[in-house]
C-alpha cells in the first residue's frame, strides 16, 4: 500500500498511516504482493473507490470473524509459488520443492473457494489450469501436506528406485563382510566409519585390505579398501543411483511442462488469490472495528458522524477507556478551538484518517461518512517529527512556515489541509494574522480542512465558519493522590468532546487551562498566582 | 583396547545412551574449534539411533555434511542418511535424487537460501545447512521433534548456550586440530566443559546477577573484593573466561548461572590434519579433566 502524493512523511506520521497499513494487511504472499501495488483513488475514481470500499463491506457483512480468519490461515500457510510458475514458464524443469509449492497453492485455491462459496463480490481463484496442475500433482501427495516424487507417477520411477535398492543392498553386504571379517581380526566389533584408529600394540600385522593413512609413533590411522568384489557392487549401485536421477527426473520434466502450458492461467489464478487475500483482510478489519463505506463525493468536502481516530480508540483501550466519537462537516477550510486536551488535535486526525481509508478504497469508522477524494491530505503545525527540506537547523516556527509553503506551491486542485496550532511559538499577534491569512489562501484555492488554534479571533479575521469543542463541564478537584493517570480519568469524565459551530465570534473565555494545569498536579501557590494575573 | 584401561565400545551407542541416559530428545554436538570430529560424533550417534529403529531428525547451526570445506577445499565427513531420517536444511542443497519427501518450506533463512523440512526416502548423502540464530535453531529443533523421536544438532557453542533448554543433551568434541599440543587441548575442553556446566544458582542464598559477560575485569574485582555471594550469570557462556583466568575465577568464585546446560559427554579426535595425539593418553586426559565419559570415535573407544 504505497501512499504515492496523498501523503508526505510527515502526515504519514500525524495520521498513523503505518497502523492503517497494518490493521489491513494480508495474511500471505500473494496477498502482500498485491497489497504492494495498492494505490490511493485520485479524483476521478470516485465511483471505483465507492464500490471497492462496498465490496469489502459486503464481504465483512456475509462472513464472520471465524470464517474470515479461516481464509487468512490458509492464505497464511501457503507457501508462494509465483516464482515456481515463472520459472516453468521459461522452461525450467522444476524440483521437488517448487512441485511442494505448486501443490500447497492448487490446495490453497481450493480451501479458500470452498470458505468463500456463496459470497458475492469474491473471484474465484479456481479454473481450469488449477484442477488439471493439481490432478497432475496428486500422486505426489504424501501425508496432510507433503510432496513427495511418488513411484506412483511413473512405472519407470518404481523399477529404478526397486534396483538402486537391490544394489544398494548388494554394495552394503560386500561391505558389512568386509568390515566384519577386519572387525575379528582386530579383535573388535566397531571399525565403522571412513577411518578408525588401530593401536601398533594391539596388533602384529593388519588385516588384508586394511590401508594405512597414517603411521604414528603408537598407532595407525586406517581405511577399509574397496576390493574387486566391493568395486563391482559400488559401481552397479551408481549406475543404478543415475538410473533413478533419469526416471525422476523424466518425471519432474513432464510436471514442469505442463506447468509451462497453464502458466499465464496460474499467474492469474495467484493475483486473485491476492485480491482475495487484500479483501478479506480489509473485511476483517471493516467487521473488528465497525467501519462503513463512505460516500464519495465529487466536491472538496469531508462530514462524518460517530468518526474515530483507530490508533488512539486502540490505545485508550488497552487502559480501559473510550474513545468519544466525533461528528464533523467540512466544506472549505474551518477554525477549531478549544481547551487543552479537549481533542482538537485527535478531530483533525479523525478527519484525515477517515479520508484516508476512502482513498485507499477501504471501509470508515464512522457510523456515517461522506468525502471527497482528495489529492493531498496534508498535516502542519505540532505532532510530527519529520522535518521538510532545511532539517534540523530551522526552528520549529521555520519549519510550519516551510511546510505551508510546500503544500500551497504544489497547487493541488482538493487538498484536505489539517492545521494544528500554527504558528503557536511566534508572537499572538503575528500568529493570528498568518494564520489568518494561510486559511485564507487555502480557501481561495478551495482546500477543504479545519485549523485548530488557541488564537481568538481566527475564525472572525479569516471569515471561516468556526467550531470549537464544547470543553470542561466544571472543573473537576486533584485527585488526593497526585496520581497523573487518576487525573486524565477525571478530566476525561468531564470533558465534553462534543464539537459544534458556534459562529465567529471565540466562546466566553474560561480558565480551563489553569485547571488543567492544577489537576495535573502544579503547585498550588502558582495555581493560585495564575488565576490572580488572569484577573488583572 | 588402548592400554588396558579404555574399552572398546560400539561408540555411537554407547554415546547415544549417555544422551538417552538424561533423559533428553535433542543433543547438540558442540565443538572447541573446527575438525575436531563433531560431524563424525554426529554421525555415530544417528547410526546407533538408526540401528535402534528410532527416528532421526538432524539439523545444524551452520553448514556440515559438505564433501569439502569451503574454506580450505580439504575433505570432510559427509553424512550418508537412511530412509525414515528427517533433515531440516536449506532447500537449495538438498539432492535433486534420490527425491525426498518435502514436508514443510519455511520462511527461516540460511546460508543458502529458506529452510526445508524433508524425510529421507532412499539412502544418500546428505549436507545440512541450517538456521544461523539461536531462535531459528529453537524452532527448527521443535518443528523435527513434531515429526521424529530425537534430535541431533550440529552446533556452535555461543548460540547452543543461548537455545539449548534443561532437556537438552550437550556433547562437547574436541581435537588435535584445535591446539598445538595434547595439553593445550586437553586444557581448553576442560575450561570449556566447566563452563558449560555451571551449575544453577540456589535462590535461597544471597547472589550478585551479572548483565552480560563475566569479564576477567569484572571477575577480577570480584576476587579481589573477596565476594562470597553468588556470582549468577544467564547462561554458562556469559562467562568470557579462559585459560588461567578461568581456572582462578571458578576457584575463588561461586559462579553460578540462571539457566544450566547438561554436558553429557566429550568425544576427542586425536588426529588432526596438521598433527596428532597418542590417542590413549589424550583420552586418559580428556576425561580426568572433564569429569564426564569420554569417547575416541575414531578409536572406537570409551575412558
Amino acid at each position: 500500500m504505497k501512499t504515492e502524493r496523498l501523503i508526505d512523511p510527515a502526515t504519514a506520521q500525524a495520521l498513523d498511516f503505518a497502523w492503517l497499513a497494518r490493521a489491513v494487511e494480508p495474511a500471505g504472499e500473494y496477498g502482500r504482493r498485491a497489497f504492494e501495488e495498492l494505490r490511493p483513488f485520485v479524483p476521478g475514481q470516485e465511483a471505483a473507490a465507492f464500490e471497492r470500499a462496498s465490496r469489502i463491506a459486503l464481504l465483512a457483512s456475509a462472513a464472520d470473524e471465524e470464517r474470515l480468519d479461516a481464509v487468512r490461515d490458509v492464505l497464511r500457510q501457503s507457501p508462494d509459488a509465483t516464482g515456481a510458475i515463472a520459472r516453468a514458464s521459461m522452461g525450467d524443469v522444476l524440483d521437488d520443492a517448487q512441485l511442494f509449492e505448486l501443490q500447497r497453492f492448487c490446495d490453497a485455491i481450493e480451501r479458500t473457494g470452498s470458505l468463500l462459496a456463496g459470497v458475492a463480490g469474491i473471484e474465484s481463484a479456481a479454473g481450469d489450469a488449477i484442477r488439471s496442475i493439481a490432478r497432475a500433482l496428486e500422486p505426489g501427495r504424501s501425508g496432510k501436506y507433503g510432496f513427495y516424487l511418488a513411484d506412483a507417477f511413473a512405472p519407470e520411477v518404481s523399477s529404478a528406485r526397486a534396483a538402486l535398492v537391490r544394489a544398494q543392498a548388494e554394495l552394503d553386504a560386500v561391505r558389512g563382510r568386509a568390515v566384519a571379517r577386519v572387525g575379528l581380526e582386530l579383535g573388535r566389533d566397531d571399525v565403522a566409519g571412513d577411518e578408525f584408529i588401530v593401536m601398533r600394540a594391539s596388533v602384529g600385522k593388519l588385516p588384508a585390505g586394511v590401508r594405512v593413512l597414517r603411521e604414528a609413533a603408537t598407532y595407525f590411522l586406517c581405511a577399509i579398501e574397496y576390493d574387486d568384489a566391493a568395486l563391482a557392487a559400488l559401481a552397479r549401485r551408481d549406475e543404478a543411483a543415475a538410473n533413478v536421477a533419469a526416471a525422476e527426473e523424466n518425471v519432474r520434466a513432464k510436471l514442469s511442462a505442463q506447468v509451462r502450458e497453464r502458466a499465464a492461467e496460474l499467474d492469474r489464478a495467484a493475483r486473485t488469490l491476492g485480491e482475495i487475500d487484500v479483501l478479506v483482510s480489509a473485511a476483517r478489519f471493516t467487521r473488528e472495528h465497525d467501519c462503513v463505506p463512505a460516500a464519495i463525493v465529487e466536491r472538496a468536502a469531508l462530514e462524518f458522524e460517530a468518526g474515530r481516530f483507530l490508533p488512539m480508540a486502540g490505545e485508550l483501550e488497552v487502559q480501559g477507556r473510550r474513545f468519544t466519537p466525533i461528528d464533523v462537516a467540512l466544506r472549505d477550510v474551518a477554525v477549531l478551538t478549544g481547551p487543552n486536551m479537549g481533542g482538537k488535535s485527535v478531530c483533525l486526525r479523525t478527519c484525515g484518517f477517515i479520508a484516508m481509508c476512502a482513498s485507499f478504497g477501504l471501509p470508515a469508522p464512522a457510523r456515517r461518512a461522506a468525502t471527497a477524494l482528495f489529492e493531498e491530505i496534508a498535516w502542519l503545525g505540532i505532532g510530527t517529527d519529520e522535518d521538510p527540506s532545511g532539517g534540523s537547523l530551522l526552528s520549529s516556527f521555520a519549519r510550519e512556515v516551510v511546510r505551508l509553503r510546500e503544500v500551497l506551491e504544489r497547487k493541488s486542485a482538493r487538498t484536505l489541509v489539517l492545521v494544528d496550532e500554527f504558528a503557536r511559538t511566534t508572537t499572538p499577534a503575528e500568529g493570528k494574522a498568518l494564520l489568518a491569512a494561510a486559511i485564507e489562501a487555502l480557501r481561495a484555492r478551495g482546500a477543504c480542512g479545519m485549523a485548530a488554534t488557541h488564537l481568538a479571533g481566527v475564525a472572525a479575521e479569516a471569515g471561516a465558519r468556526h467550531f470549537a469543542v464544547r470543553g470542561l463541564r466544571g472543573i473537576p478537584d486533584r485527585p488526593s493522590t497526585g496520581d497523573l493517570h487518576e487525573a486524565m480519568a477525571a478530566l476525561a469524565e468531564s470533558m465534553d468532546y462534543t464539537i459544534a459551530e458556534v459562529g465567529s465570534e471565540d466562546p466566553a473565555g474560561r480558565a480551563d487551562a489553569i485547571a488543567l494545569a492544577s489537576l495535573l498536579g502544579l503547585e498550588r501557590a502558582v495555581v493560585e498566582a495564575a488565576y490572580g494575573y488572569l484577573k488583572k | 583396547m588402548l592400554d588396558g584401561k579404555e574399552r572398546f565400545v560400539h561408540v555411537g551407542e554407547a554415546l547415544f545412551e549417555v544422551v538417552r541416559g538424561a533423559g533428553a530428545r535433542s543433543a547438540f554436538v558442540v565443538g572447541t574449534g573446527k575438525n575436531v570430529g563433531k560431524t563424525v560424533a554426529m554421525r555415530a550417534m544417528y547410526g546407533a539411533a538408526t540401528r535402534a529403529r528410532l527416528c532421526v531428525g538432524l539439523t545444524s547451526i551452520g553448514r556440515d555434511g559438505e564433501a569439502y570445506d569451503a574454506g580450505d577445499a580439504q575433505p570432510k565427513p559427509r553424512l550418508w542418511l537412511s530412509p525414515g531420517t528427517i533433515v531440516a536444511t536449506a532447500r537449495d542443497v538438498l539432492p535433486r535424487s534420490p527425491a525426498g519427501e518435502i514436508l514443510a518450506l519455511s520462511d527461516l533463512r540460511t546460508a543458502a537460501g529458506s529452510l526445508a523440512l524433508a524425510r529421507v526416502m532412499t539412502s544418500s548423502y546428505y549436507e545440512l545447512v541450517g538456521p544461523p540464530t539461536a531462535s531459528g535453531v529453537r524452532t527448527t529443533v521443535d518443528r523435527l521433534l513434531d515429526h521424529a523421536d530425537y534430535t541431533i544438532v550440529d552446533g556452535a557453542v555461543d548460540r547452543v548456550a543461548a537455545l539449548a533448554g534443561g532437556n537438552d543433551a550437550i556433547v562437547v568434541a574436541c581435537g588435535a586440530a584445535a591446539a598445538s599440543t595434547q595439553r593445550e587441548a586437553v586444557d581448553d575442553v576442560g575450561a570449556l566443559v566447566a563452563r558449560l556446566r555451571v551449575p544453577r544458582f540456589d535462590e535461597g542464598r544471597p547472589a550478585i546477577f551479572v548483565d552480560g559477560a563475566l569479564t576477567p575485569a569484572r571477575a577480577a574485582r570480584y576476587i579481589a573484593a573477596r565476594e562470597r555471594q553468588q556470582i549468577v550469570v544467564r547462561d554458562p557462556t556469559q562467562i568470557a573466561l579462559t585459560g588461567k583466568a578461568a581456572s582462578h575465577a571458578f576457584a575463588a568464585l561461586t559462579l553460578r548461572c540462571e539457566r544450566p546446560l547438561k554436558v553429557v559427554a566429550v568425544t576427542v579426535a586425536s588426529i588432526g590434519r596438521d598433527r596428532s595425539f597418542e590417542p590413549a593418553s589424550f583420552l586418559r586426559d580428556v576425561a580426568g579433566i572433564t569429569g564426564v565419559p569420554a569417547f575416541d570415535v575414531y578409536a572406537g573407544a570409551r575412558s
